[in-house]
């Protein structure tokens, strides 16, 4: 008897009882939203890339974070430029979780993104470039509409 | 953080809720619950004043002067007040009274319409706190004990001054008889 | 007057910046502020004229205040006891007048469509532009907030605006009506033809006293997966939801047919009528002040003009 309740009870705790939180953590599916060969392909095969790293020290993903993304077999970098989680006031919230993908170096691969971007996004990647380093400027550059 | 509904109004209770209801707990759940708020509503408006856990009692009781107020509110023709009075009261003789007995009676009241009395527990007994439940302006004589030792009412004023008066009179006597004591003795 | 308004508009702000310092300062204060609108509240008393005056603020609206309830919400405190504080909820009113008074609030409902401009330190003019559909409401006091919704190039948008902010500029009500439903979070879940609007959408007039239209629209929603068991929602806006057997019978089991009939918990979840008219009855004489106030300065800057051009 006492065996069946456990076993009910297992069973009974396949089902998710709390509200999702859709945070980027590791293995959770993007929408690559420029027009990128390998974004676009894999986006119509219906594989869309899947979220391997995080570039922070929280392992969650925030608006403007780079993640590294598996992708058609391949490893790319790519920066969340839309949510699906609540924000914080006045900053949009998004109906799917929105990434460019771009190169070491930080220029996007595709030339054009085709959603529209949030312009919070300007002052945080303009924090995160550097000189030496990455240069998002180009990813702002080929957005075409801004929210 | 939320708004207020302000599909309904309402009238404000006259006495202080608990910011949460209880359970009520039972095998049933929240329909069980229901249940025993209907029995002991029906029950109430039938017998004017009966006697039950307190927990029970005071949760019962926001429903009573919820149903009353309401029933003053919106009167018998009303579709929605009809399905709410059936929904509580469940022997349609009560409805009848609800409308014709006591909304008359507390049409006027700007004060609650039950009263809620703490009872002494049973012993030896269940442990649970008792209650006494009634709809106020009863035919039952009151089960308030006023204090018999309360300065304030007469009778107790006029004992304790007729008390003063003997005493007084004794002092008296006993002042004379000193005073007669010192005359002889001189 | 406007002297007086805008000094009690600036205590009004110094007390919100206190509120947590000191509790004896507040109440001072507070009495300060209270004689000031004693002496402002005789004005609109003195003719009905004022009426006439005050309707485009409240559209068709009576002269009973507790109307107002519907138009504004927000006014009415949290009914959870424990966050009830009366001078809180007063200073809180006080600002929220305030603020009212320097950028104009329209009446919209769940289902108006707004354009709300923000100052936006993050856009290349400073300043934002967002239109969309109302899909929620929600909070109290200063913290009333309300959810917009769009779909710009096929990609859901929202954005969530606090309703005093001070960094709003101005909201525009492009059409005021309303819907089926409380919420209409099951738009997400929906085509996107229906929560698609154009940012260059002129706004729609409806003539004065007309009583606010209700779009009886039924949306069709998409096929599951959803982000809510919408089928257990009680859905009017929503036009047959279809789910599996099993879904069904769990949604029927989660049915509640009793809580329509419990009393007290319509209690808890509201602010009793008594209290509604203390608030609105406050409220109501000052949005009349405002409207006089503000065609006052209409009138002035008109009758300045010429002199200086002179």
């Amino acid at each position: 008897m006492a065996l069946r309740n456990t076993m009910m009870n297992f069973s009974s705790r396949a089902i998710h009882t709390s509200a999702i939180c859709n945070q980027i953590i590791k293995l959770t599916r993007l929408r690559v939203v420029d027009n990128s060969d390998i974004g676009k392909q894999a986006m119509v095969e219906g594989k869309p890339p899947k979220c391997i790293h995080i570039y922070n020290k929280i392992g969650v993903g925030y608006i403007g974070d780079k993640v590294l993304v598996a992708i058609k077999g391949e490893k790319k970098k790519g920066i969340l430029v839309g949510l699906k989680q609540n924000q914080k006031t006045k900053v949009p919230k998004f109906d799917s979780n929105n990434i460019v993908l771009i190169d070491d170096s930080g220029t996007p691969l595709g030339t054009r993104i085709h959603v529209p971007i949030p312009h919070i996004l300007r002052t945080i990647l303009k924090n995160k470039t550097h000189a030496k380093g990455a240069d998002y400027t180009k990813l702002i550059a080929i957005a075409t509409r801004f929210v | 953080m939320n708004q207020a509904n302000v599909t309904h109004l309402v009238s404000k209770l006259k006495f202080n809720i608990r910011p949460t209801p209880r359970r009520l707990k039972n095998k049933d759940g929240p329909p069980g619950r229901v249940l025993k708020i209907q029995k002991t509503l029906t029950a109430l408006f039938e017998y004017e004043r009966i006697e039950l856990f307190y927990n029970r009692a005071d949760e019962v009781r926001g429903y009573a002067e919820r149903l009353i107020s309401e029933a003053i509110r919106r009167g018998p023709e009303d579709h929605e007040m009809m399905d709410l009075a059936n929904f509580w009261i469940i022997r349609k003789e009560f409805v009848h009274k609800l409308f014709k007995v006591y909304v008359p009676r507390y049409q006027d009241y700007s004060i609650a319409y039950t009263k809620l009395h703490k009872a002494p527990r049973l012993y030896p007994g269940i442990y649970y706190k008792r209650a006494v439940l009634e709809l106020r302006g009863n035919p039952y004589p009151s089960i308030e004990q006023r204090n018999a030792h309360s300065n304030v009412l007469l009778h107790n004023l006029l004992l304790s001054e007729a008390r003063k008066e003997y005493r007084m009179e004794k002092y008296k006597e006993i002042a004379e008889s000193m005073n007669e004591r010192e005359v002889t003795s001189q | 007057m406007h002297g007086a308004l805008k000094m009690s508009a600036a205590v009004g702000r110094v007390l919100s910046q206190q509120m947590r310092q000191s509790l004896k300062v507040l109440k001072s204060l507070a009495g300060k502020k209270n004689r000031c609108f004693s002496a402002s509240v005789p004005i609109p008393k003195e003719g009905s004229v004022s009426n006439n005056e005050q309707k485009s603020v409240n559209r068709g609206k009576s002269a009973d205040p507790l109307e107002c309830r519907f138009m504004y919400p927000e006014f009415l405190p949290d009914p959870k006891p424990e966050y009830r504080n009366s001078l809180r909820e007063k200073l809180e009113r006080a600002d929220m007048m305030a603020r009212r008074s320097k950028i104009d609030i329209p009446e919209f409902y769940v289902g108006s469509i707004l354009a709300v401009t923000v100052s936006d330190p993050h856009a290349p003019g400073k300043s934002n532009r967002f239109v969309g559909i109302c899909i929620k409401r929600s909070g109290c006091g200063l913290r009333a907030n309300f959810i917009l919704r769009n779909v710009v190039d096929n990609q859901g948008v929202e954005v969530l605006y606090e309703l005093y902010d001070p960094t709003i500029q101005k909201i525009d009500c492009l059409r005021l009506e309303k819907r089926l439903d409380n919420e209409l979070l099951y738009l997400r879940d929906a085509p996107e033809e229906y929560s698609t609007f154009s940012f260059d959408m002129e706004p729609e007039i409806i003539p004065e006293g007309t009583p606010v239209p209700v779009n009886d629209l039924k949306v069709t929603l998409k096929p599951q997966p959803w982000l809510e068991k919408w089928e257990r929602k009680d859905l009017k806006g929503v036009r047959d939801i279809v789910v599996n057997q099993k879904r069904e019978m769990k949604a029927k089991a989660a049915l509640k047919p009793w809580e329509k009939y419990d009393l007290m918990k319509i209690y808890r979840e509201t602010i009793p009528e008594e209290e509604q008219k203390e608030i609105f009855a406050e409220v109501y004489s000052d949005l009349h002040n405002l409207e006089i106030t503000r065609q006052k300065m209409k009138r002035q800057r008109t009758f300045i003009r010429p002199k200086k051009s002179g």
